[in-house]
C-alpha cells in the first residue's frame, strides 16, 4: 500500500500488491459508469479523454514537481497526427491512434532534452514557447496539410462493433484506457524508478550526490508523461472526427493545471477527481454564468491562498483526524 | 525579572530550533548598559544561532528576550534594529553594488543621522577609508568590510551591538586593527556582545566572558584575573 | 526597409516599457508576474475610455490612466504578490495568471469583446531619407532611451534605488539597518506597473486593444526578460530592441511567422549554455579523433 501525504509530498511505499490494483479499477469503471446514467453519455466521453490528460500532467507536475505551459502540445499532436494518418494513411482507427501516440512521444524525446536544459521559471515558458510555436505550424506554417483554421475532418473506419462514433463503444474504449492508464502510472509512481523520480522533486542535488543520473530520470519521466498527453488526443480526433487549431492553443493548458489542482497535485486519484470536477463546472457553469473566466480566476486565487492541498489533501486530513498518528514520512 | 533590573539585555532560558533540531537549550545571559562582553566556543556550540535569534533573525521556542525590559523575542528584524539594534554578521556581507559611502548613506538615511557625521566616523576608525569612500564595497578586502560593517551599525549610536566573529579569516596586522577600534568603543561604553575564537582578543578586551558548547550556557567568568589568562580560558572549550 | 526599421525600434520600445516591471518584480521577489499584463490592458482600456469622455486631450489620458492604475497595482501588489514572496514558483505563477484572467474577462464585461482601434495621435510625418517616419513613432523610441537613462540615474543616485539594490542582493542586511525592505520592493513594483501602463498607451495608437493583449505582450515580454537576463535591467533594454527587431523583420517577410519567431530566439537564448557544452564536447570528439 502506498500513502503520500498530499500536504508535505512525503510518502511511504510498502511492497506491490495486486489485489488492490483491482479495487482501483473497480472504483473507478464503476464510477464512471454510474455518471453516465446522471450526464450525457458524450459528457462522460469528455471526461475520460480530459481525465487521461490531468493524469499525465499530474506525472509530470505532482510528481516529479515540473510545472510546465506546454504539455497540450503533445495532445493536440496526437489528435493531428491520428487525423492525418486517417485523412492519408488509412482509416484504421487504431492505426492513428498508435501513429499519434508515436508521433508524440517522438516529439517529446527530442524536446525533452531541450526543455530539460532549464528548471523553474524557463521551464515553463520554453515548453509554452514550444506550444506556441506548434499551435503556429498548425494553425498557420503547415496550413497546407492541416487546413489551418478550418480544422480537418475524418471518419474513421469501422469493423463490426468496433465503431468509435458509437458512443457507449467509445466510452467503453476510453475507459478502459484510463484504467489502464491510471495502473501504469501506478505501478511506475511506487516502483523504484517511481521513487526516484519522486525524489528529485523533494531534493534533486541530493539524488545526484547518490549517483543517479538525474537528467535520464527526468528525461525519461517528460517523455512519458508527453506520451500519455498524446493518447487522449488520438482519442479525441478518434471519436470526434474534426480538430482545429482551439486543440493545440497554450490557453488549453490553464484547464489541465486547474484540474490537477482542484483535486491535488501528486496524487492519482486527485488527478481524476480534479478532471471530472473541472470539466462538471466548466461544462454547466460556462453555458449558466457569462462571467466564467473571473470565476475560475477567483477560485484559482483561492486555491493558491486557501486550499492547496486540493480535495484529495483535504479529504485525507479528515480521514487522519481519526488516527493518531499520521502516516510514516520518509 | 524584578523592577530593579537595568540589563540593557536579557535572554531567559530561550530554546532555539531548527525545525526539528534543537539547537539552544534553556540559554541565558545579561547585558549590562556599556558592558562588552564576548561569548566563546566551538564550532557548532550555537554562537551563531544566539545572536541571530537575540537579532530578530530567528524565534526562539521557548524562553523570553528582553530589552530595556520589554520582552521582544519573535519581533521582526526591522523593529529591533529601529529600536537600536545591529547585528554585523559573520559573512562580512557589505552591499556590494554600492560605494562605500554608499553603505553608510543607508544607515543614516535609516536612522536621520547626519550622513557627514556618519562617515567622519567612519574614516576616524580607519583612515583609510578616506580614499575608498567612492570605491564600490565589493572590492574591499575582507578586514575592510568587517570595518565598514561596523562602522555602519555604530551609526546613530546603536543602543545594542552584536558582531559574530568579527576577526574570522582575516591576517593578524589586520586583527589588531579590528582589536584597536573594539577597544575605542569599549572607552566609548558601547554595549556589546561578540561572538570571537581569537582569545587573545577576548582576553583583552572582554568585561565577561560567557562560555558556550553543544547550546548550552556552560560558565559564566567575571573575574577580570581569570579573564586575562588565555590558557585558562582555553581550557574551558 | 527603414520603415521596418523603424517599426522594430518602436515595438523594441513598448517592450521595454512593459518588461522593465516583469524584470523588477523577478529580481526583487523571485516572482513571474503574470498580472503584469492585466495591469497593462487595464490601463489602456482606462485611457481610451478617457480620451473619449475628455475630448481625446492625449497627454491628460494618459496622465488619468496612470494615475488610475497605481492605487489597482499597489493592491495587487499588497494581497497577492506580496504574499507570494518566498513561496514556490508555481504558486506565484498560478496566482499572479489567476489576477491575469479576472483582468481579461473584466475588460470583457465592462468594454465588450470587440477591438478597438485607435489612430496616431500626432499626426506628422519626417522626410527622412526619402522615407516618410510618423514623427510618433520617433517619439516613442526616444522615450525609452530617456527611461533608460532616467532609471540607471535612478538606482545608482536616489537613496530608494540603492535600497533597492542592496536589498536585491542582502535582504537581510537592510532590514538590518531598520528598513521595510517590502515597502521599497512596492514602491519599484508600482513605478513598474506604471511605466507597463505607459507602454501600453504608448502603444495604442499604432495597434488595437482587445481583451487578451494582456497575454499577448507577456509571452513576448517572457522572452526579452530571459534574452536579457531576469532582472537585468541594462539587458533588458537591448533584448527588447533586437526582439522587436527580430518581430519587425518577421513580419515584413512572412507575417504570421512574427511572433513565433521571437519565441525561437528565447529558445536558443534559453539553451546557448548548454548548446555551447554540447559543442564543446563534438568538438572535443572531433579533435580527439584527428
Amino acid at each position: 500500500m502506498e500513502i503520500t501525504n498530499p500536504s508535505t509530498g512525503s510518502f511511504s511505499v510498502s511492497p506491490l500488491r495486486k489485489s488492490l490494483f483491482a479495487q482501483d479499477i473497480l472504483l473507478i469503471g464503476v464510477s464512471f459508469v454510474l455518471m453516465a446514467f446522471f450526464i450525457p453519455l458524450h459528457w462522460v466521453i469528455d471526461f475520460t479523454i480530459f481525465c487521461i490528460l490531468v493524469l499525465s500532467f499530474d506525472l509530470l507536475y505532482g510528481y516529479m514537481g515540473r510545472l510546465s505551459f506546454g504539455h497540450v502540445l503533445y495532445y493536440g499532436t496526437g489528435a493531428y497526427m491520428a487525423s492525418l494518418v486517417l485523412l492519408h494513411v488509412s482509416r484504421n482507427p487504431f492505426l492513428a491512434i498508435a501513429a499519434g501516440v508515436a508521433a508524440g512521444a517522438l516529439l517529446a524525446m527530442v524536446l525533452g532534452f531541450i526543455v530539460l536544459q532549464t528548471d523553474g521559471a524557463p521551464f515553463a515558458l520554453i515548453n509554452l514557447a514550444f506550444n506556441q510555436i506548434g499551435f503556429w505550424l498548425i494553425a498557420s506554417g503547415l496550413q497546407a496539410y492541416t487546413k489551418g483554421e478550418d480544422g480537418l475532418n475524418t471518419t474513421a473506419g469501422t469493423l463490426g462493433f468496433i465503431n468509435f462514433s458509437n458512443h457507449p463503444f467509445a466510452f467503453g474504449f476510453f475507459l478502459v484506457c484510463l484504467l489502464l492508464v491510471f495502473v501504469l502510472l501506478k505501478v511506475f509512481t511506487i516502483s523504484p524508478y517511481g521513487i526516484t523520480v519522486r525524489s528529485i522533486k523533494e531534493n534533486e542535488d541530493r539524488v545526484k550526490f547518490l549517483g543517479y543520473n538525474v537528467f535520464y530520470f527526468k528525461w525519461f519521466t517528460f517523455v512519458l508523461s508527453s506520451t500519455l498527453a498524446a493518447l487522449p488526443g488520438t482519442l479525441f480526433a478518434v471519436f470526434y472526427g474534426f480538430v482545429a487549431p482551439t486543440i493545440i492553443s497554450p490557453f488549453g493548458n490553464t484547464e489541465v493545471i486547474f484540474a490537477v489542482l482542484i483535486g491535488g497535485a501528486g496524487n492519482l486519484y486527485g488527478a481524476i477527481i480534479g478532471g471530472v470536477v473541472y470539466k462538471l463546472m466548466s461544462n454547466y457553469l460556462a453555458t449558466n454564468i457569462t462571467r466564467w473566466e473571473m470565476l475560475l480566476g477567483i477560485l484559482l486565487l483561492i486555491w493558491v491562498f486557501r486550499f492547496r492541498r486540493g480535495l484529495t489533501g483535504y479529504a485525507w486530513e479528515w480521514i487522519l483526524r481519526g488516527k493518531r498518528k499520521p502516516a510514516v514520512e520518509v | 525579572m524584578g523592577e530593579g533590573s537595568v540589563d540593557l539585555l536579557e535572554v531567559q532560558g530561550i530554546d532555539v530550533a531548527y525545525g526539528h533540531a534543537k539547537v539552544l537549550h534553556h540559554v541565558s545571559l545579561k547585558l549590562d548598559q556599556g558592558e562588552m562582553v564576548f561569548i566563546v566556543g566551538r564550532n557548532g556550540a550555537g554562537k551563531t544561532t544566539l545572536l541571530q535569534t537575540i537579532s530578530g533573525h530567528l524565534k526562539p521556542t521557548a524562553g523570553c528576550i528582553l530589552y530595556q525590559g520589554k520582552e521582544v523575542h519573535g519581533q521582526p528584524v526591522e523593529k529591533l534594529a529601529r529600536l537600536g539594534i545591529r547585528f554585523v554578521a559573520q559573512d562580512k556581507k557589505v552591499f556590494s553594488n554600492l560605494t562605500v559611502r554608499g553603505n553608510i548613506e543607508l544607515a543614516s538615511y535609516a536612522t536621520g543621522e547626519d550622513l557627514g557625521q556618519a562617515v567622519e566616523r567612519l574614516t576616524r576608525l580607519y583612515p583609510k577609508f578616506q580614499d575608498f569612500l567612492g570605491r564600490k564595497a565589493g572590492g574591499l578586502s575582507g578586514g575592510q568590510r568587517e570595518i565598514l560593517l561596523i562602522g555602519r551599525a555604530l551609526v546613530a549610536s546603536p543602543r545594542l551591538l552584536l558582531i559574530d566573529e568579527p576577526t574570522e579569516g582575516l591576517a593578524a596586522i589586520v586583527i589588531e586593527d579590528i582589536f584597536r577600534i573594539l577597544m575605542e568603543m569599549k572607552q566609548e561604553k558601547v554595549s556589546t556582545f561578540i561572538v570571537e575564537q581569537n582569545l587573545s582578543v577576548v582576553s583583552r578586551l572582554a568585561d565577561r566572558v560567557y562560555v558556550m558548547k553543544e547550546g548550552k550556557i556552560i560558565k559564566e567568568m567575571v573575574d577580570p584575573a581569570e579573564i586575562r589568562n588565555t590558557a585558562e580560558l582555553e581550557s574551558y572549550l | 526597409m527603414i520603415e521596418t526599421l523603424i517599426y522594430g525600434l518602436t515595438i523594441g520600445a513598448i517592450l521595454y516599457f512593459f518588461s522593465i516591471g516583469l524584470s523588477i518584480t523577478f529580481g526583487t521577489m523571485q516572482i513571474v508576474n503574470f498580472a503584469h499584463g492585466m495591469i497593462y490592458s487595464l490601463g489602456v482600456y482606462l485611457f481610451l475610455t478617457f480620451m473619449a469622455l475628455f475630448g481625446k486631450i492625449f497627454p491628460f489620458a494618459l496622465v488619468l490612466a496612470i494615475a488610475a492604475m497605481l492605487p489597482i497595482s499597489f493592491l495587487i501588489e499588497r494581497l497577492v504578490i506580496r504574499r507570494l514572496y518566498g513561496e514556490s514558483l508555481d504558486y506565484a505563477i498560478i496566482a499572479t495568471y489567476a489576477v491575469l484572467l479576472i483582468g481579461a474577462d473584466l475588460i470583457k464585461w465592462i468594454w465588450g469583446a470587440m477591438p478597438q482601434p485607435t489612430s496616431d495621435p500626432l499626426r506628422i510625418s519626417l522626410r527622412f531619407l526619402d522615407m516618410n517616419v510618423p514623427l510618433y513613432r520617433l517619439v516613442v523610441f526616444l522615450s525609452a532611451v530617456v527611461l533608460f537613462l532616467a532609471l540607471r540615474a535612478f538606482f545608482n543616485r536616489s537613496i530608494i534605488g540603492k535600497i533597492v539594490v542592496a536589498a536585491l542582493e542582502d535582504r537581510a542586511g537592510v532590514r538590518g539597518l531598520g528598513l521595510d525592505v517590502n515597502r521599497y520592493f512596492s514602491i519599484v513594483f508600482v513605478i513598474g506597473s506604471g511605466l507597463a501602463v505607459l507602454g501600453g498607451v504608448l502603444y495604442a495608437p499604432i495597434a488595437t486593444a482587445e481583451p487578451y493583449m494582456g497575454f499577448h505582450i507577456l509571452l513576448v515580454a517572457f522572452a526579452v526578460v530571459i534574452v536579457g537576463g531576469m532582472g537585468n535591467l541594462t539587458g533588458t533594454f537591448f533584448s527588447a530592441f533586437v526582439l522587436g527587431l527580430v518581430i519587425a523583420i518577421t513580419a515584413r517577410f512572412w507575417s504570421q511567422a512574427a511572433d513565433t519567431m521571437v519565441f525561437a530566439v528565447m529558445a536558443l537564448v534559453l539553451l546557448k549554455n548548454s548548446l555551447l557544452a554540447a559543442w564543446r564536447r563534438v568538438a572535443k570528439t572531433v579533435m580527439g579523433a584527428g
